[in-house]
């Protein structure tokens, strides 16, 4: 039997006041009602919508999909594959590339809007939108710098946990941690930074493009426009952005590829350097490094816990990746290779056994004889004294190091699979030999580091403000000079993001002459009739 | 093939050398960094300054 056919009578039987108390129905309504499809996908723009200004929308959403598309085919193969090939590391120049090209566009879309004063008329909410979109992009771009898995990666979050410890956010925003900054810029961030675009986008539709300064009364602002209007193809917009985007993509790709400098290792540092690798491993010993004595998150030191006033969110935040620098980057490891080398073994017995004034008192008298320590083979030379056990240790700590025995015994510490550089990072960090690889690559603090890249390749310039601040003083002088600029840079990003709701301020642009340039054809139109 | 598809691929302009720095007082840039920044004032500038292409207009938007 059919049954089809009394489809129409049942649901007719519904009771349709019923039906349309539906969360359903009422969202469905709510939807169409908002945004139907002809201003979903409009085909007129208002007249005035005449500028080469309005392109950088579309193109930055272009940019977006083909840093999307290049990302995700660099995730097809997993992250050491455009280290290994040729193909691997053109895909990550495309990356790169596209994302240069994404701030390039986005920055100029967000000047246009600015002197358009584009808030006005209820669309506080779409800047809103897309500022946050900028900034979760600056995020997603950081934490792709930090995925890189190279020289750049190591020095950017050596630099930057500094200012993410002395926030707090450090305890739990790890820039050592390559797994954590991995999985934030390929799925948290990205998935951010699409929400907000997607949500700018619609209140672009909901709202309409802002009216030219002048041209209706500020009352009249957050009406729909009635006036003169030219025909609007989105979808052919948006596909020529695409197809423009994807040619320069690839074009710098091919002419300009991208940087890769190799990772720096704890057995080329013991190589190259290998006294300030030894007098590095002393300081551990001894408690004295920047890691033994740093304080939160890594241990209840305070060589570095910053502080506003009497505030010090650092401290707050407490410990969350311990680290006892001599345990962990010196005795640690020399445990696991002890077996094999009995004069070892007595050494880590000794040391480990006796009283800490002891080993306190050995540590430090090998520290005033490090200034003459020689390095002859892959013994240590230094002059006689009563040190017991350390230069024992220290020694076969360096043909540990120089068999990159270290970088194995650092980088496994958490098990086969880690993927959390804290610790071998954290001792690089602390010697010699890897800030003098970033002050010849320029990537100091006092260089601007944070915004260059290696070689002649562009960097992050859009952190050039953040960075700005450590240039000058107090920051520049000052110990709790990171909470000083992250405190800045908060207040600065807030008042970014709230601009059309502060009084005074959301009214400069109107007093700025730049919008008569951008909607000079419509003034002169309107002038003419 | 890979080394033939490596020096397809690889970079026409060597980008990898020693980086160069604009440096005033306690500014220093890179000149990459330079360089795009003003080609991002000049895009600016430039699309202000040339002329939309002209589109029928005059109709009135009922919406």
């Amino acid at each position: 039997m059919r049954t089809e056919p009394q489809a129409p009578d049942q649901a007719a039987e519904l009771d349709q006041a019923e039906l349309s108390r539906e969360w359903t129905s009422r969202l469905r309504r709510t939807l169409t009602g908002k945004l139907p499809p002809e201003k979903l996908l409009p085909d007129t723009q208002p007249a005035y919508v005449a500028s080469w200004i309005y392109v950088f929308g579309v193109l930055t959403l272009a940019a977006l999909i083909v840093v999307a598309i290049s990302g995700a085919v660099l995730a097809l193969e997993g992250p050491d594959w455009w280290h290994n090939s040729p193909e691997g590391h053109f895909v990550n120049s495309t990356h790169l590339w596209s994302v240069e090209l994404f701030f390039f566009f986005m920055v100029i879309h967000l000047w246009g809007k600015f002197f358009m004063a584009a808030w006005r008329g209820k669309r506080g909410l779409t800047w809103v939108t897309g500022v946050l979109a900028f900034l979760l992009s600056i995020g997603a771009a950081f934490t792709g710098y930090l995925s890189q898995q190279n020289l750049d990666s190591q020095w950017i979050s050596t630099q930057a946990k500094d200012g993410m410890n002395s926030t707090g956010i450090g305890a739990y925003f790890n820039v050592l941690n390559f797994g954590q900054m991995f999985m934030w810029h390929i799925l948290l961030l990205p998935l951010l930074v699409i929400i907000f675009v997607a949500i700018h986008v619609l209140m672009v539709r909901y709202r309409g493009v802002v009216p030219p300064i002048g041209s209706v009364p500020r009352s009249e602002e957050k009406k729909p426009w009635r006036g003169r209007v030219r025909p609007y193809d989105i979808v052919k917009e948006a596909s020529i952005a695409f197809v423009i985007v994807a040619i320069l993509t690839l074009l710098f790709s091919v002419v300009f590829s991208s940087p890769d400098d190799p990772a720096a290792t704890i057995k080329q540092w013991s190589q190259v350097d290998p006294v300030d690798f030894v007098q590095t491993a002393q300081s551990e010993l001894a408690g004295a490094s920047e890691s033994a004595t740093y304080g939160p998150p890594y241990n209840n030191q305070s060589g570095f816990v910053q502080s506003l006033g009497p505030v010090s969110l650092q401290k707050l935040a407490g410990v969350h990746y311990p680290i006892n620098s001599g345990q962990d980057f010196v005795l640690g490891p020399l445990e696991t290779i002890k077996s094999g080398i009995p004069s070892l073994a007595g050494a880590l017995y000794t040391y480990q056994h006796a009283s800490v004034a002891q080993q306190a008192a050995w540590t430090a008298a090998f520290g005033k004889a490090d200034q003459h320590l020689t390095v002859t083979g892959d013994r240590l030379s230094y002059p006689r004294g009563n040190y017991g056990p350390v230069p024992t240790l220290l020694d076969n700590l360096l043909v540990m190091a120089r068999s990159g025995g270290l970088d194995n015994a650092l980088e496994s510490h958490q098990g086969f699979y880690g993927t959390d550089y804290t610790k071998p990072l954290l001792f690089l960090a602390d010697g010699g030999y890897f800030s003098s690889i970033g002050q010849k690559y320029h990537l100091l603090g006092t260089q601007w580091g944070m915004t260059n890249e290696t070689g002649n390749f562009p960097g992050q310039a859009w952190l050039w403000l953040y960075t700005f601040w450590y240039q000058i003083p107090p920051m520049s002088t000052s110990a709790n000079g990171d909470v000083m600029v992250m405190s800045i840079m908060a207040v600065l990003t807030l008042a970014f993001v709230i601009f059309p709701y502060i009084p005074g301020l959301r009214r400069i642009p109107e007093k700025i002459p730049v919008y008569k340039a951008i909607w000079r054809r419509y003034y002169e139109e309107e002038q003419a009739r | 093939m890979l080394e033939v598809l490596g020096l397809l691929l690889g970079a026409i302009v060597n980008l990898k050398g020693t980086a160069h720095y604009f440096e005033w007082g306690v500014i220093q840039i890179s000149y990459a960094n330079l360089v795009v920044i003003i080609l991002m004032l000049l895009v600016f500038v430039l699309a202000m300054a040339i002329p939309f292409p002209q589109h029928r207009s005059g109709r009135t938007n009922e919406n």
